[in-house]
């Protein structure tokens, strides 16, 4: 039998169930989203099934509803039936997976599961979305075929933005079942699996609040306020902006102490238990219902007068919120100069002022904790880094946080200040290993305390590392912004490091030669790269700054000459003897879009992408061969028997997704928005990302592949004018734009429709992309492009003016 | 010259565009109809009688296109001797047919003609099918093509319409039009066939017909707080909702004209005289103030005073333009669109023109009174106006 989940069932559709199935809908999975009947149906509303799926259908519109969106195609929800527990139970029998994520009361649970039992087709697989409550009460008293199809499949919130997916076996989970789950998850899904195991709150939330919670209260202990906890345990430290406390608040205070006292009531043996009791402070708020962010306040509220935003903090004495200053200890001013997360990481934890003393002991106390857990919560290391780099974004776990400080160095120093060094942590020292990872040929290990050895970490084919990659040599050929590098089976990588990962002169110069090299080397490329953070950015741009020196120098004819080279690159690339495949991700903005536009035979996407041309927000346009490209990637994909179309239905939607500067909010919105075509593909898993495209240029060889010969272009010609002038003077009248705002529209129209073509010619390729730098140059010869750029680049939002 | 009368006058119901019940009716079928109805209303009548048919579109395109004027004709069974055309003035596109043809009549050219209108703003959008505005003419004026949304606003905002006069007029438009309905006035409306593309079981459509007996675009039940939750549609910080506009609408009339002679021969009581007929520019960019122009214009033409007229038909195209016209005529608005207006029973564009035509008749008729004048506002910047005298 080959597994398959054809069809699957949500139980439960507060936030997280509802999240749940939409994010499995988003991967083309038909779904059943299952909640109660209410309780307190009127006599006349018993019948009415509106009125019997009220619960399940408030779930669902909030769903729908929801910012950032937990869609990622409104046409997902046709894949979602609703229905209640009553009516339509039934149904579950059809389903392959049942997830349930009913409230977390282990009496309703196992009713739940109970009655599950009799439902389910012989082969279904049933999880518990629990973060709290033991599988094996869970499923106690069940028979063995159910247990053996029963695990835990722990999603984070919200569930189609964090990657964290711990799987949990119960105690006769069959291991093909786990196996499946996992790679389901991992594939699918698109999530980072962590193997966890029937332990409190498992391991994500298990450190996580320790962590926390430890933090507040050695806070209170040193004397630090709220600020400065969350200054440094920010991104000086590789943790989200948000840090301790502004995370406390997107969470819910409620929510975070609830575990905190979960996890408290079950762990009567851990060493660090008093570290799940949350400060009097807290309770307090809780009591008073500032929640965080839900409730409008919480560790922070934010106040927005007018135009005015101003930003407060509660005083945990007063419960009054003031303003703050921004923290300032002489180990942050430090790290900032230091470059690379370790250093700034060692700056501040073995600085010597009050607040590098703090981090200090919170850093080295979980640290402990961690090490202390294995193999309680997990067997390995790496696990533990896992769920705390997908469920709470951090940089790095804890142990690769603890190499990153120096495992020797920091021993010594907790030894010095009286912690209690783990034992297994001691003997991997004596034993002469300093490290819990190290790299070996291409391949990372790490240190497994059970054995005394390193293990080699096994993850899926799919993935491909390029740094680990870069660590042995297969980098051809590198500059500042990017480097290619050797992927195996003749296929290149063309990757951008620069900041954001704009498009600059020397990415742009670098690229050039890079296809000479792979033409005369290789058999194919990928540009791709693997940039962290959330969302990331594949590249976010062009390098404004570059050309507004230019342009603010005058120097006109070097940002036509820049263009020049940069649009060359891209013909180069697609016109090239061999394919090219782009792997965006995340921000694919500006230059990122059209290289992919442009350059690539295919567009292998991640699942998040947010794409789109938006160079009007700053006074510019598309002039990369973004509007060239967009434009063809419309207008080729009708076929060559078809003629007499109306040309004026394709140009509106490009037209409007450059001068409205429309970015998709998925890769499934790009395809609808027309960035992505029916023959790119999309993909679930960042990690698979760059394997995936590698496959697809593979494929490509394999097939034989011929580049796209070069041919005119039809064009809309000189009636894309008169088609935007008369709209534009509607949205001028009704206020809708600005007098600059046409100024630019209007040489954009100009430019994809080919200038003055007479309407449905065919013209060649480079008279757009005269146009598109004429236009261009022009722009940059305004003195309102230059303030939309200022704005752009001193505060990061664009200016309408 | 000679008199023309017009002998019958109906319309088919006024649905709502893309979602009304008359969706799924190419608009041949709608004109067919309503020119059979005609002639079966007209006693004594024969098709080959009729020397001329013809029809007001305003985008005479794609379903309504080549000469749907001519085509319908034919399709509808008249000989292949009677000729047919299509007429656009836009919105005035029905009047303008009618004026034609009466005129043929008049000039002594023809004894019996047919005019109307047809549009379904659903098969062919407004503004058509493709748009290709002037390149050239539009970068020094491109007011000639502007949004009709904008000129209401710019009539609003010039003449000092408020946002709460316009809702209390569509407000109103539709209380009157719900009265009139329920008490069955509109006796202009011909009971229509309509299709609807059905999905049987196995998946696969059929075509079935139903009857359309009413207007179904009115909302008797609206109020003003409803209407004031609704937002400006084409100015930021606006006036003009899409509940103070005309509806977007499917639809056909036609009037049957005929010569002195021709009435006697027949022996047909005819219903009203069609007086005269003018036009008049305004400017594009408040092409609603045209009813303004064009009323005391027709009045000076006919030597007559406005406060010589009995009941009015002004196109409801939006409420600030009606009002406008409304409040610089000094007319009495208890004489203006008696039974609503285009904000309720829609504005199917090249329609209209005859549809009101119909409408006045059966309102004249009702009221038993005199003198009745229709007038339109048209796009581009125009106003139409026509005079109609009730026979004893």
């Amino acid at each position: 039998m080959v597994r398959k989940i054809r069809k699957a069932a949500v139980i439960g559709s507060g936030v997280m169930g509802g999240g749940i199935a939409g994010l499995l809908a988003g991967t083309g999975i038909k779904t059943l989203l299952l909640d109660i009947v209410p309780f307190d149906l009127k006599d006349d509303e018993k019948k009415d099934p509106a009125h019997r799926n009220r619960i399940v259908k408030a779930g669902m519109d909030a769903v729908t509803k929801s910012k950032p969106p937990l869609l990622m195609d409104k046409k997902d929800l046709d894949l979602i039936t609703v229905g209640n527990l009553e009516d339509d139970f039934d149904k579950l029998a059809e389903c392959d997976w049942i997830v349930e994520v009913v409230v977390e009361n282990l009496k309703i649970k196992q009713e739940l599961l109970k009655k599950l039992e009799k439902i389910r087709k012989e082969t279904a697989i049933v999880s518990t979305n629990t973060s709290g409550i033991p599988l094996k009460k869970m499923s106690d008293g069940l028979g063995t075929e159910f247990r053996q199809h029963f695990l835990g499949t722990h999603f984070f919130n919200p569930a189609r933005y964090m990657r964290l997916f711990e799987i949990i076996p119960g105690e006769e989970t069959l291991p093909e079942i786990l196996e499946f789950m996992a790679d389901f998850g991992e594939r699918k899904l698109g999530k980072g699996i962590v193997r966890a195991k029937d332990t409190p709150n498992f391991v994500g939330n298990r450190i996580g609040i320790q962590g926390i919670v430890k933090a507040m209260q050695l806070m209170i202990e040193d004397g630090l306020t709220i600020p400065e906890v969350d200054a440094l345990f920010g991104p000086v430290m590789g943790r989200p902006k948000t840090a301790m406390f502004k995370t406390c608040d997107l969470v819910g205070l409620d929510i975070m102490a609830h575990v905190s006292q979960n996890t408290y009531n079950m762990v009567p043996d851990d060493e660090q238990r008093e570290a799940f009791v949350i400060p009097e402070f807290v309770s307090r708020m809780i009591e008073k219902k500032l929640l965080g962010k839900k409730a409008g306040a919480g560790f922070y509220k934010t106040e927005k007068p007018k135009d005015k935003v101003i930003r407060k903090v509660i005083h945990p004495e007063t419960f009054e919120y003031s303003e703050y200053e921004k923290p300032a200890f002489p180990c942050l001013a430090k790290a900032k100069k230091e470059k690379g997360l370790p250093a700034k990481m060692k700056a501040v934890v073995y600085g010597d002022d009050k607040g590098a003393g703090f981090a200090w002991k919170v850093m080295a106390n979980s640290l402990i904790y961690a090490a202390n857990r294995i193999p309680e919560i997990s067997d390995a290391v790496v696990e533990i880094d896992n769920a705390m780099k997908w469920g709470y974004n951090f940089e790095m776990g804890p142990f690769e946080t603890w190499d990153a400080i120096g495992v020797k160095a920091s021993v010594e120093k907790m030894e010095q200040d009286g912690f209690d060094v783990p034992e297994n942590v001691r003997k991997m020292i004596e034993a002469g290993h300093t490290s819990f990872y190290k790299t070996e040929n291409g391949k990372v290990f790490f240190y497994d305390f059970e054995s005394g050895d390193y293990k080699e970490i096994v993850v899926s084919d799919n993935i491909i590392s390029l740094n680990i990659l870069r660590r042995v040599d297969k980098v051809a050929k590198t500059c500042g912004s990017a480097s290619l590098i050797d992927l195996g089976d003749d296929v290149f990588c063309c990757e951008f490091h620069a900041k954001m990962n704009a498009i600059n002169k020397e990415i742009v110069e670098f690229m050039a030669d890079g296809i000479d090299y792979v033409d005369a080397n290789a058999a194919g490329l990928v540009i791709g790269n693997q940039a962290g953070g959330m969302p990331g950015a594949f590249s976010a741009g062009g390098d404004l700054f570059y050309m507004g020196s230019l342009a603010q120098l005058g120097r006109f004819s070097e940002i036509d000459a820049f263009l020049k080279m940069a649009q060359e690159v891209v013909q180069k690339a697609r016109y090239s003897s061999f394919p090219v495949v782009a792997a965006p991700y995340g921000l694919t903005l500006g230059g990122g879009c059209e290289v992919c536009l442009g350059a690539a035979d295919k567009i292998v996407a991640h699942a998040e992408l947010y794409m789109g041309l938006v160079e009007i927000g700053v006074g510019l346009l598309p002039a990369g061969s973004g509007c060239l490209n967009l434009w063809k990637k419309f207008v080729n994909s009708v076929p060559e028997s078809v003629t007499g179309y109306d040309l004026g239905k394709f140009f509106i939607p490009v037209f409007m997704n450059i001068a409205m500067a429309k970015v998709s909010t998925s890769a499934a919105d790009a395809r609808a928005l027309g960035f992505l075509g029916p023959n790119d593909r999309i993909v679930f898993n960042r990690d698979h990302l760059i394997g995936e495209a590698k496959k697809d240029v593979l494929k490509m060889v394999d097939e034989g592949y011929a580049p796209p010969v070069r041919r005119k272009v039809k064009v809309l010609g000189e009636s894309a004018q008169g088609m935007i002038n008369a709209e534009l003077f509607n949205m001028l009248q009704g206020k809708f734009v600005s007098e600059y705002d046409v100024f630019l529209a209007k040489r954009i129209a100009y430019v994809i429709g080919g200038g003055d073509a007479r309407d449905g010619s065919e013209i060649n390729e480079d008279v757009i992309l005269k146009l598109e730098r004429e236009a261009f140059v022009d722009f940059w010869k305004q003195e309102k492009t230059h303030d939309r750029v200022e704005h752009m680049l001193k505060k990061g939002k664009p200016l309408r003016n | 010259m000679r008199d023309a009368y017009i002998v019958t006058s109906v319309r088919t119901p006024g649905c709502r565009r893309a979602r009304g019940a008359m969706k799924d009716t190419r608009p041949e079928d709608l004109l067919s109809f309503i020119l059979k109805a005609a002639m079966d209303k007209t006693e004594n009548l024969e098709m080959g009688d009729v020397d001329d048919v013809m029809i007001g579109c305003a985008f005479p395109e794609a379903e309504q296109g080549l000469n749907i004027g001519r085509i319908v004709t034919q399709l509808a069974g008249f000989p292949a001797e009677v000729s047919g055309a299509t007429v656009n003035r836009f919105c005035s596109s029905g009047l303008e047919a009618i004026a034609l043809s009466a005129l043929r009549v008049m000039a002594g050219w023809s004894d019996v003609t047919i005019a109307g209108g047809v549009e379904s703003m659903t098969f062919v959008p407004m503004a058509g099918n493709i748009v290709r505005p002037h390149p050239e003419y539009t970068k020094e004026h491109p007011d000639l093509y502007i949004s009709m949304g904008i000129t209401a606003e710019n009539v609003a905002n010039r003449y000092g319409i408020s946002r709460e006069a316009q809702d209390e007029f569509a407000c109103h438009s539709h209380k009157k039009a719900g009265k009139a309905r329920d008490k069955q006035l509109f006796t202009e409306i011909v009971p229509t066939p309509a299709t609807r593309h059905v999905q049987q079981k196995d998946g696969t459509y059929k075509k079935e017909t139903f009857i359309v007996d009413s207007d179904d675009g009115i909302r008797a039940d609206t109020t003003m707080e409803i209407l004031a939750k609704l937002k400006p549609v084409f100015a930021a910080g606006g006036s003009v909702t899409a509940g103070n506009s005309s509806q977007t609408t499917d639809g056909a009339a036609v009037s049957v004209i005929m010569s002195e002679e021709k009435v006697r021969e027949l022996g047909i009581k005819p219903v009203a005289k069609f007086r005269c007929y003018t036009t008049v520019g305004c400017k594009a960019d408040e092409m609603g103030v045209g009813p303004r122009y064009a009323i005391p214009k027709l009045m000076k033409l006919a030597g007559m005073d406005i406060k010589d007229i009995d009941l009015f038909e002004i196109n409801e195209a939006f409420a600030s333009q009606a009002l406008y016209c409304q409040r610089e005529l000094g007319m009495d608005k208890d004489k203006v669109n008696i039974h609503g207006g285009a904000i309720a029973l829609g504005h199917p564009l090249g329609c209209t023109g005859a549809k009101l035509c119909a409408t006045l008749l059966a309102n004249m008729k009702e009221r038993g009174v005199k003198y009745g004048v229709e007038s339109m506002c048209i796009g581009g910047g125009m106003g139409a106006a026509a005079l109609f005298e009730m026979c004893g």
